[in-house]
């Protein structure tokens, strides 16, 4: 097991490190933002000057280095249009975004696994329809179509939520619920199938003769059977929301990486671009290091195979 | 003078637009003869801005949302009120040589910066000098003077390089932000920009970092009785809806820059009005005869008028900004000086377009490249896109099939280096109620972003440049004005309105054309 | 996930006429409802795809700004010339639908097929070959798996420029890893499943091998797979779009449509409500049809649904 482990980790250093360089060379082909950032009616020399002042001019070798070297001691370089360092600005949205993607991940599994099991265990019922309304739905909605008609409906007719940012503890609601509705749709899919295969199994048939409720056997069973499933689509999940939440987080200008992303994606703010994207790109092996970490404790087998 | 004038068409405007629902009229009238504005500072009011400002220190401010924030923290030496007049601020008087190149300020006494050191001349000095500062974005700005000098504690001497006749009116008056020399040398740029500390009516609490900038009135500020909210918040919102949903529910006071299709919706909604004012930038599609476009048909005046003449540009008004957009005659716009009312605009006339085609030697068109940027202004691929369907109609073709349309980055990288095709769309504003900037920028021979010189334009440009005198310098605008009507350098298509909405407890709110917020004298009706 | 067995199903089915495979086909069908309507709902796509110039009763680029922004026919003030109404520049909203299908599947058929070849080839190497090879081409696979797509798609659109065929080489190359991963995984449970090594034993050859027992065996989930990326390519075109990073605006794609339509979602709702019920149908019918198409191609799944 520690062997596998430290495998493991060094693999995903390497990715690191790899991820690093092809993030590098892909944002430095864009060009120059010198543009983006001079004012219009500024003069050539000036141009000149603020390039050599931002250090645009030297070979990309050197700034690749120089990159490197600042990684090693945790500095990410400093954002060309919040003129910050990028790991502050991404540390001061890293929580907004956790928090929305783990509240909208939260919310998917409970109603999705909820409906998924009850549905499960009553094909063709209501919630059944329900349910694979919602598998079907979650998937051929696009999520800042729902976001819009969200704050439309809950937002300004009823009143119930606010519109947009980060205020109160109700803000979340409808951002989480925009974001986390393909997921939903996903989870409801995978924990309905799961009950409907063991639905016939000879022991779920014992269960039931024993007077054990359909939810309890569901629950039951769907968790020891369809766990290592479960690990992993949550992870693939979770791993996608902290990427995805793009639109909705700029929607509901919800002060997270999504939205920081977004900006610095706009005015070509390579440093900002880089760290963020190295970010996300360390918390999706993270993930993936626990999902398999998770794997080989639940099932031993899979440590010998890979 | 001129800018006054169109203060008033906003009057004017906002009526014919609020006349549509009656009960919201009145209801807004009713309102501003009861109430008072406040003694001391009350209430909060909460403005979105449509960006994340980049930074709040003036000469970093990229763009309009950003400079608005930075508006109510800093001051320049001069202030143009709401009569577009160049009045006094942090500098009491001042006297100008001769021969229009030195500058001597006698400064206001008694001014505190936010961390209560006094205003004095070294501050200016300071603030010119970190202006300078080749990292920020408006460097150029404080390079417009070559010399500062200290003549004693509230005596300033400038010295410019020639006459120029925006010094007053923009470079000191928005462009500079005076910030406390002790505070600078201890912090330097860094800190500036991190926790600024200016002399204007409010004052920083947090920047909390894509969710708000929360500022306070300042409580020793110079101008009496000023300001008059207690607190005031700007949050950025980027997408249209929020911000229209938001003021619809009150959670924001003033929503910016709204499409004029979704603010029409919003007149029927209590507790919010809707205004619209014309705003000073030109939409236009540019000929090129500098690079790309040199040896093509378009260095022909025929072929650019005819093109002026080819597109329904009140039709793509009224499609794409439901008619709320002034037709364009120039690169002097209705609130510019030296803005010539005769002029009527191109009229849609796609025979006489063929015409001049014909006799220009192209009966039947020719084929040329154009290109138009993504993601930069509102509805602008759109207008490209009818632009191009107008070309089409009078038997002009797209090199490559079609317009090339680029991410905005890229485009104006290339504009910057004239590697654009020899017609490309783009926009220019300008905040100084006169062109000379946009002019200099757009067709100035040493210009990066010019595509587009003639000599006579260039002759024109530097006398205005070096016209103090502004009967003079308006003189020469209007000649100018007329020039680039009849020898069109550009294709010239609409000055948009900007439209907002606003509840209806705001007081005192004077949008201005250039999108400038100055909000030190709004307040809020019964606010505590 | 556990133990591996070898497909027969299609081998048998490889082994019929065509007649009676249609009929199979047909059977199969008609066991699922939901399988029956994807079906159905697919073919009548490609249909309209194929047929667009004679269905489309306009020209889907011709302007006609004069007549802007007209309600769909069964609304005050449209009229059945233009039966879905018109979007802002005056063009026809049903024949741009219709044409839009064309950028839809095109997106997603040569998307997935750039991402099927790309990620089948190097999965088959890695998975066959096995060792440094393996490792080399899972680690590349990895590190492109944990960089968020959009930073590739940002990259390409500013250096390429935007046009549908840098789109489907942005979806071909950021999708490929999905299809390595999979076409790895079963060919590493095929070779495992010791039918492998009985054919090495019986001195079959590599090509022979390759095409004769781990082709066939690939085709169900790949094509299950593709199926669903298919859905999720038309959902990502739309999402390009939001960002203004899709195909260039003049394209009638429904992505494109719907980011123009957005704007107006209050007060002209059918410009965006349109290309949204395409999206959601054609997403619909792929997931139906990938639904339908695992039941029926994925013999594990099959035997445990009797």
């Amino acid at each position: 097991m520690q062997r596998y482990l430290l495998t493991r980790v060094v693999q995903s250093l390497f990715l690191l490190l790899g991820v690093l360089i092809v993030v590098f060379f892909l944002v430095r082909l864009t060009g120059d933002p010198t543009s983006l950032m001079v004012a219009k009616e500024a003069p050539a020399e000036q141009r000149e000057a603020f390039r050599e002042a931002m250090g645009f001019n030297r070979p990309l070798i050197v700034q690749f280095l120089d990159f490197g070297a600042g990684i090693l001691r945790g500095d990410f370089g400093d954002s060309l249009h919040f003129r910050q360092p990028a790991l502050e600005l991404i540390l001061e949205r890293l929580p907004a975004t956790f928090y929305l993607a783990t509240v909208a991940l939260l919310l998917a599994i409970v109603i999705a696994i909820t409906i998924g099991i009850i549905g499960g265990s009553n094909p063709g019922s209501a919630i059944d329809s329900l349910g694979r309304a919602l598998g079907l739905f979650g998937q051929t909605i696009p999520n800042f179509w729902l976001a819009l008609i969200l704050i439309l409906i809950f937002a300004v007719n009823l009143g119930w939520f606010p519109s947009f940012g980060r205020d109160t503890s109700i803000s979340v609601v409808l951002p989480a619920v925009a974001l986390g509705f393909g997921s939903m749709g996903q989870l409801v899919r995978l924990t309905r199938s799961a009950v409907l295969e063991i639905r016939n199994e000879d022991y779920i048939r014992t269960a039931r003769s024993k007077g054990i409720s359909q939810f309890k056997i569901g629950a039951r069973h769907v968790f020891r059977n369809a766990s290592l499933a479960l690990v992993s689509v949550i992870s693939i999940q979770y791993s996608y929301l902290l990427g995805g939440s793009i639109y909705i987080e700029t929607i509901f200008s919800w002060p997270g990486l999504g939205n920081l992303l977004q900006q610095a994606v706009d005015g070509r703010d390579f440093p900002l671009v880089q760290a963020i994207a190295f970010f996300i790109s360390f918390f999706v092996i993270a993930l993936t290091l626990l999902t398999d970490v998770a794997y080989a404790l639940i099932d031993p087998r899979i440590r010998y195979s890979s | 003078m001129v800018v006054k004038e169109e203060v008033e068409v906003i009057k004017e405007v906002e009526k014919e637009v609020i006349q549509t629902v009656e009960v919201v009229k009145e209801v807004e009238v009713e309102k501003i003869v009861e109430v008072e504005a406040p003694d001391v500072p009350k209430g909060e009011l909460i403005v979105s801005v449509s960006t994340f400002p980049n930074s709040i220190y003036m000469p970093n401010a990229a763009e309009r949302n950003a400079s608005n924030v930075a508006n109510q923290i800093w001051e320049g030496l001069t202030w143009v009120n709401d009569d577009g007049e160049v009045v006094p601020a942090l500098a009491e008087s001042w006297e100008i040589s001769e021969d229009g190149t030195e500058y001597t300020f006698k400064l206001r006494e008694g001014v505190l910066f936010h961390d209560g050191t006094p205003f004095t001349a070294k501050d200016v000095v300071a603030s010119w000098e970190a202006g300078k500062d080749p990292s920020n974005a408006y460097a150029y700005n404080a390079e417009k003077a070559k010399a500062v000098e200290v003549i004693d504690d509230y005596t300033v001497k400038m010295t410019t390089e020639a006459p120029d006749p925006l010094f007053l009116r923009s470079t000191l008056s928005k462009d500079w932000a005076m910030i406390p020399a002790a505070y600078y040398e201890e912090v330097g740029l860094e800190g500036i920009e991190k926790n600024p500390v200016g002399t204007g009516p409010f004052k920083l609490i947090e920047w909390v970092k894509g969710d708000r900038i929360a500022l306070e009135a300042f409580e020793d500020y110079w101008d009496e009785g000023l300001p008059k909210v207690a607190k005031l918040t700007f949050r950025p919102i980027p997408e249209e809806a929020t911000r229209i949903a938001a003021v619809q529910t009150g959670e924001i006071h003033i929503a910016n820059r709204l499409p004029a299709d979704e603010a029409q919706r919003l007149l029927g909604v209590e507790n919010v009005k809707v205004v619209r004012y014309p705003s000073d930038r030109v939409y236009y599609i540019s000929f090129n005869n500098l690079t790309s476009g040199i040896g093509t048909p378009i260095e022909d005046k025929l072929v650019r008028q005819a093109f002026n003449y080819a597109i329904d540009r009140e039709a793509i008004i009224d499609a794409l900004f439901n008619g709320y957009a002034d037709l364009s005659t120039g690169y002097i716009t209705p609130g510019n000086l030296g803005y010539d009312a005769s002029i009527e605009p191109y009229p849609y006339d796609p025979d006489k377009a063929k015409e001049l085609l014909a006799e220009a030697g192209y009966p039947d068109g020719f084929e040329i490249g154009m290109a138009c940027p993504t993601g930069a202004y509102t509805n602008f691929e759109q207008v490209c896109e009818a632009v191009g369907g107008y070309l089409n109609d009078v038997g002009i073709t797209f090199e490559g099939g079609e317009i090339q349309f680029m991410e905005s980055g890229q485009y104006w990288d290339l504009e910057a280096n004239k590697e654009l095709p020899p017609l490309f769309g783009d926009s220019w504003s300008t905040t100084d109620g006169e062109a000379y900037n946009r002019l200099q920028g757009a067709l100035g021979a040493d210009a990066s972003y010019a595509a587009w010189n003639t000599a006579e334009l260039q002759d024109y440009i530097d006398r205005i440049g070096s016209t103090v005198d502004d009967v003079e310098r308006g003189k020469l605008y209007s000649e100018l004005h007329k020039i680039m009507y009849d020898d069109p350098p550009f294709v010239y298509l609409y000055e948009p309105n900007t439209f907002e909405a606003i509840n209806t407890a705001v007081q005192n709110y004077k949008p201005r054309a250039a999108e400038d917020y100055f909000l030190k004298e709004v307040f809020i009706a019964g606010a505590e | 996930m556990t133990a591996a067995t070898p497909q027969v199903g299609f081998d048998e089915f490889e082994e019929q006429t065509w007649q009676k495979r249609l009929a199979y086909v047909g059977r199969l069908l008609q066991r699922d409802r939901g399988g029956m309507l994807g079906f159905i709902l697919f073919i009548l796509i490609v249909l309209t795809a194929i047929f667009a110039p004679v269905i489309a009763p306009h020209d889907p680029l011709k302007q006609n700004l004069r007549a802007a922004k007209q309600p769909p026919a069964w609304q005050e003030g449209g009229s059945w010339e233009q039966p879905l109404g018109t979007d802002t520049l005056g063009r026809d909203m049903l024949s741009r639908i219709i044409f839009g299908t064309r950028v839809s599947l095109t997106v997603g058929f040569f998307g997935v097929l750039i991402a099927g070849t790309l990620g089948m080839v190097s999965g088959l190497v890695a998975g066959y070959v096995g060792g440094r090879v393996d490792g080399a081409i899972m680690g590349v696979v990895n590190i492109f798996l944990a960089i968020p797509y959009l930073v590739f798609v940002v990259v390409v659109a500013a250096i390429l420029g935007r046009n549908l065929l840098n789109v489907i080489l942005i979806f071909g190359i950021t999708d490929s890893p999905i299809f390595a991963r999979v076409t790895r995984g079963e060919v590493l449970r095929i070779r495992e499943s010791g039918y492998v090594e009985s054919a090495v034993s019986a001195g079959a050859s590599t090509g022979r091998i390759l095409f004769d027992h781990i082709l066939p065996n690939l085709i169900g989930p790949l094509i299950t797979l593709a199926t669903f990326e298919m859905s999720a390519m038309i959902f990502y075109e739309a999402g390009l779009s939001f960002l203004g990073l899709s195909v260039p605006p003049s394209v009638p794609s429904w992505g494109n449509m719907l980011q123009v339509g957005r704007q107006y979602l209050t007060i002209y709702p059918w410009i965006a409500t349109w290309p949204g019920v395409a999206i959601a149908i054609t997403a619909l019918t792929f997931n139906l049809l990938g639904d339908w198409l695992r039941d029926v191609l994925d013999p594990r799944l099959r035997r445990s649904r009797k």
